[in-house]
C-alpha cells in the first residue's frame, strides 16, 4: 500500500473506520437501551462514510461516485434516526419501557 | 513525523474513544453528548481528506440534527436513564466485534492478507479476468503514483453527477421520496393521540381481553367437566 496523502497511508483511514465499525457493531449486539443501540448504528454508518471517503479520495478523487455515496449514506442515517427515535418514543409512551429484550408483544 | 501524521493520530484517538464513552457508559445523556464530539472527530478526519464538504455536512447534519433528535429521545424516555447499560448478550456481542476487528484489520492493515479470487473454486468463475482497476469502469489511482489533488470544481461536478440522468438522478430522486416518507411516518407514529382516542382504544382492547379469557375458559373447561360443572362455573 503506497497510497500515501499529506504522510498518512490510506491504511490509517481503513484501521480507525473498521474500529469504530466495531465499536458501532458491540453497542448495537450489547446495549440494553434501545436509543443507546441508534447511537450504535449511527456510529457504524459514519465508519461506513469515513471508508468511503477515504478511497473516493486515495483512488479516485476525479469521479463522483464517492462523494454520491457518502451523500446517501448520510440521508438514510438521518432518516434512520428520524424513524427509530418516533418508533422508541411511541413504544416508551405505550409500554413505559424501551429495553429490546422486554418488548415481545409481537412474539407468536 | 507530519503534523497532519500528528493530527490524525489525535483526531482519531478523541474519535474511538469518545465511541467506546457511547457504548459502555450508564448515563444516557453523557453517551449522546460523546457521541457529538465522535461526530465532530470524523468531521476533522474529512478535513484531513481535504473535503470540505462533508465535513460542513457531518457538523450541519450529525452534529446539528441527529444528536438533537437523540437528545430529544433521551429527554422524553426520561425513567429509563441510570439502568444497567449492558444486557445478556454482552460478552458474545464483544467477542464477535473482537473478530470482526480482527479479520478487517488483516485484510485492510499493513501486513495484508491477499485474497486471491481467481484460485477459488466457485468465485473463479465470475472473479477471474477481472482485475480491480476495471471493476466500475473507474480509473484508480495505480499505487506507485502521487494522489492527483481533489479537482477545484468538486462540488459542482457532485451536483451535477447528482442530477445527471446517466449518473446519480434516479436513486437522488428515491432518496428524496425517501425522506419524504419516513419524515410523514416519524411523525405519524409519534404524534400525541388524543385523550378520546386513548380511552376508546383502552375500552375496546379490554373488551378483547374478556372475550379471549371468556373463550380460553370455555375451551378449557368444557371437554374435562360434565355438564352441570359447566354451567355452575359460568354461574360463578
Amino acid at each position: 500500500m503506497q497510497n500515501v496523502l499529506n504522510g498518512i497511508p490510506l491504511w490509517w483511514y481503513l484501521v480507525v473506520s473498521s474500529a469504530l465499525f466495531c465499536i458501532g457493531l458491540y453497542g448495537t449486539l450489547a446495549r440494553k437501551n434501545a436509543i443507546a443501540l441508534l447511537m450504535g448504528v449511527e456510529l457504524m454508518l459514519n465508519a461506513a462514510n469515513i471508508n468511503l471517503l477515504a478511497f473516493w479520495r486515495y483512488l479516485a478523487p476525479d469521479t463522483a461516485g464517492g462523494l454520491a455515496f457518502a451523500a446517501f449514506v448520510l440521508v438514510v442515517a438521518a432518516a434512520e434516526a428520524a424513524v427509530g427515535l418516533a418508533l422508541v418514543i411511541s413504544v416508551y409512551r405505550t409500554t413505559r419501557s424501551i429495553d429490546p429484550e422486554t418488548l415481545d408483544q409481537m412474539k407468536l | 513525523m507530519t503534523v497532519q501524521q500528528v493530527l490524525f493520530i489525535v483526531i482519531s484517538l478523541v474519535v474511538l474513544g469518545a465511541a467506546l464513552f457511547v457504548v459502555t457508559t450508564r448515563n444516557l445523556f453523557r453517551a449522546a453528548l460523546m457521541m457529538m464530539l465522535a461526530f465532530f472527530g470524523i468531521a476533522g478526519l474529512f478535513v484531513l481528506l481535504e473535503i470540505g464538504l462533508f465535513a460542513v455536512a457531518q457538523v450541519l447534519i450529525y452534529i446539528g440534527a441527529i444528536s438533537i433528535l437523540v437528545i430529544f429521545a433521551v429527554m422524553l424516555t426520561r425513567g429509563m436513564q441510570g439502568m444497567v447499560p449492558r444486557n445478556s448478550q454482552a460478552i458474545g456481542a464483544a467477542v464477535t466485534a473482537a473478530i470482526i476487528f480482527a479479520v478487517l484489520l488483516l485484510i485492510l492493515g499493513p501486513l495484508r492478507v491477499t485474497i486471491d479470487l481467481a484460485r477459488w473454486p466457485v468465485i473463479s468463475l465470475f472473479a477471474g479476468n477481472a482485475s480491480p482497476r476495471e471493476v466500475g469502469g473507474i480509473a484508480w489511482t495505480p499505487a506507485d503514483r502521487a494522489i492527483p489533488p481533489v479537482p477545484e470544481t468538486y462540488i459542482a461536478d457532485f451536483g451535477r453527477a447528482l442530477v445527471d440522468l446517466n449518473q446519480y438522478l434516479l436513486p437522488f430522486l428515491l432518496i428524496a421520496f425517501l425522506v419524504d416518507v419516513v419524515l410523514a411516518g416519524a411523525i405519524f407514529i409519534a404524534r400525541q393521540r388524543r385523550p378520546a382516542e386513548v380511552i376508546e382504544e383502552r375500552r375496546l382492547r379490554a373488551e378483547e381481553d374478556a372475550e379471549e379469557a371468556e373463550a380460553m375458559r370455555r375451551a378449557s373447561a368444557s371437554p374435562a367437566l360434565p355438564e352441570g360443572a359447566v354451567a355452575s362455573a359460568v354461574d360463578h
